[in-house]
Order: structure tokens, then C-alpha cells, then sequence
């Protein structure tokens, strides 16, 4: 298993913590935002040092965040070209089907509601081909 | 869907942030209480806006906040501090917000939480109680409400 780096993208500290437990397990290097714009302007510090190897390679993305929301997030990465390898994958309380179909629609690749166990990100991220089958943590 | 959301909706989904987050291996759960028994020191908001109005409520003793705060944190009682329980207690409430917006009708969007540490009584003069669960959780009190905008409030603030 190759380890990615992660953004974990969410308003609750508490949630960033539960999830950066979960994926640093696996071997991840995790890099926090507190909302989409927060995690735009770090992505953007990224691109300007001219340093691709930096990019995360998976974003874990709150939807309702202020300042800029999740589904705000996953159409400005998907309409950035240079980030066009970056796995996203929702993780969020919206959970009627409207919703879904929105968040895949605009880019996500995955999607996850919350409450979660650690099993069910495992098993979305086992799905994207980020961890081999039958790891658990 | 146009029903209300009921009592046991609220447990079924508390059960789920209980067994994810605050009682992973099953041997501290909410217990239900009477009415009369819960104390409430702090509350976490939502609010519901578009097809049907209203609010969720997640209010917990100081003991539980710090409790929660302590469990989703992975941190010490004793280094639990304010900052802590408000985010503990507002993504306590997104969570079952969101959960509960998923049993009402659409199109409706969730607010981003808000925490008051002065306890639930009087902040939502403009509401009606549509179901409530009280719990204790490590003998303190938990309780989950689901409170809807009356339509004299709708009106108001449309105008």
C-alpha cells in the first residue's frame, strides 16, 4: 500500500481528529483545513511553489463548512486541471439522495454520512483502490 | 416524506452517533429517563430552513458535554476545555440535525451548529416541541429535541 497524503477537510475539530485517527492508521500523512477555502488557499500555496508532489492525493470533505462549503470545494479542485489526481470523497450529515447525486455529480468520487464507522471509510477507500482489501483498523 | 420525525427516530439515530463516536465498544449507552430527571447546562443547535422549519436540539449537562468532549477528542476528562465542549456539542447536534433533515420533507438545508452553554429554555419562544428523547449517558443527562417553527414565526420572517 502506497500511503497518501490526506486532507481532511471539516468545521468540527473533533471530526478532523476522528477521521485523521482513522486514515494516519494506515499509514497516511494527513494535512487539516478548517473549510474549503482554508484547504483552496493551501492547495493554492502548493501549486504557486511549483511543488506537485505535495498535492494530496485524497480529500475527506465536510459539506456544510463556512466560508466556503464541501460541494463549493470539490467544484473549484474539479475545475482546476493541476488537481485533476486528487481523489475526493464526502464525508457529511447530508444524507437524502438529492444530496448524493449532487456531490458525484459535481466531482466527488465518494461518499460517505455520517456517524461512520472506521470500517466504512476503510471499505470507500478500499473501493477508490487507496487501501488493498481486508485492511481494518 | 411528511411526517414528523418521532421519539424513537431520535433514538435509532442517537444509537448510531452513540455506537460510532461516544460508545464504541458497547458498555456506555444512552439510557432513556423521565422527563423530570434530565438537567440540561449546555445545548448544540441546528436549524431546519426551506419545505419544513425548525430546529434540533442536542442539550447535555455539563458532566455529559465534558463527557462527549472528552470521547470525541480522545482527550483526559481534566483537559477538557470550553473550546472543546462547543465543538464537541456542535458537531454533536450537525450530526443528528443532519440525520434528522434526512426524515423530513425536501427540499430543506441544515445551518451550520451553534452552541449556548445557558441551557435550552425560552431560545425558541417561536417553536412547538415535535419529539424529544431524554437520556442519561455515564449517569448524566442527555436529551435530543426536535422542535418546529410555528407558522406565525414563518410568516414574520418573511416579511
Amino acid at each position: 500500500m502506497t500511503p497518501v497524503l490526506t486532507m481532511v477537510i471539516d468545521d468540527s475539530r473533533a471530526m478532523r481528529l476522528i477521521l485523521k485517527r482513522i486514515v494516519a492508521q494506515l499509514g497516511f500523512d494527513v494535512v487539516e483545513s478548517a473549510n474549503g477555502k482554508e484547504a483552496m488557499d493551501y492547495l493554492a500555496g502548493i501549486l504557486e511553489a511549483g511543488d506537485d508532489s505535495k498535492l494530496p492525493g485524497l480529500a475527506l470533505v465536510d459539506w456544510n463548512m463556512p466560508e466556503m462549503n464541501g460541494l463549493e470545494f470539490v467544484t473549484a479542485v474539479r475545475a482546476d486541471q493541476r488537481l485533476r489526481n486528487m481523489t475526493l470523497m464526502m464525508v457529511t450529515t447530508e444524507s437524502e439522495q438529492s444530496q448524493i447525486v449532487r456531490a458525484l455529480a459535481s466531482g466527488a468520487h465518494e461518499y460517505v454520512i455520517k456517524p461512520f464507522t472506521p470500517d466504512a471509510i476503510i471499505d470507500k477507500l478500499t473501493l477508490l483502490g487507496l487501501v488493498p482489501n481486508g485492511v481494518a483498523v | 416524506m411528511t411526517a414528523n420525525p418521532t421519539e424513537n427516530d431520535l433514538r435509532v439515530i442517537a444509537e448510531q452517533v452513540w455506537s460510532s463516536y461516544l460508545d464504541v465498544d458497547g458498555s456506555k449507552p444512552l439510557l432513556p429517563v423521565p422527563a423530570a430527571k434530565v438537567v440540561v447546562d449546555v445545548t448544540g443547535s441546528v436549524s431546519v430552513t426551506g419545505a419544513w422549519r425548525g430546529h434540533v436540539l442536542v442539550g447535555c449537562s455539563d458532566g455529559a458535554s465534558r463527557n462527549a468532549a472528552a470521547a470525541l477528542l480522545g482527550i483526559e476528562l481534566d483537559e477538557v476545555t470550553d473550546d472543546d465542549v462547543a465543538d464537541a456539542l456542535g458537531e454533536l447536534a450537525n450530526i443528528i440535525g443532519g440525520n434528522v433533515k434526512s426524515l423530513l420533507p425536501e427540499p430543506c438545508a441544515l445551518s451550520l451548529p451553534h452552541v449556548h452553554v445557558e441551557g435550552e429554555a425560552g431560545r425558541y419562544p417561536a417553536s412547538t416541541e415535535v419529539c424529544k428523547l431524554n437520556g442519561t449517558w455515564l449517569e448524566e443527562s442527555v436529551t435530543v429535541s426536535v422542535l418546529e417553527s410555528t407558522a406565525d414565526f414563518a410568516e414574520a420572517s418573511a416579511t
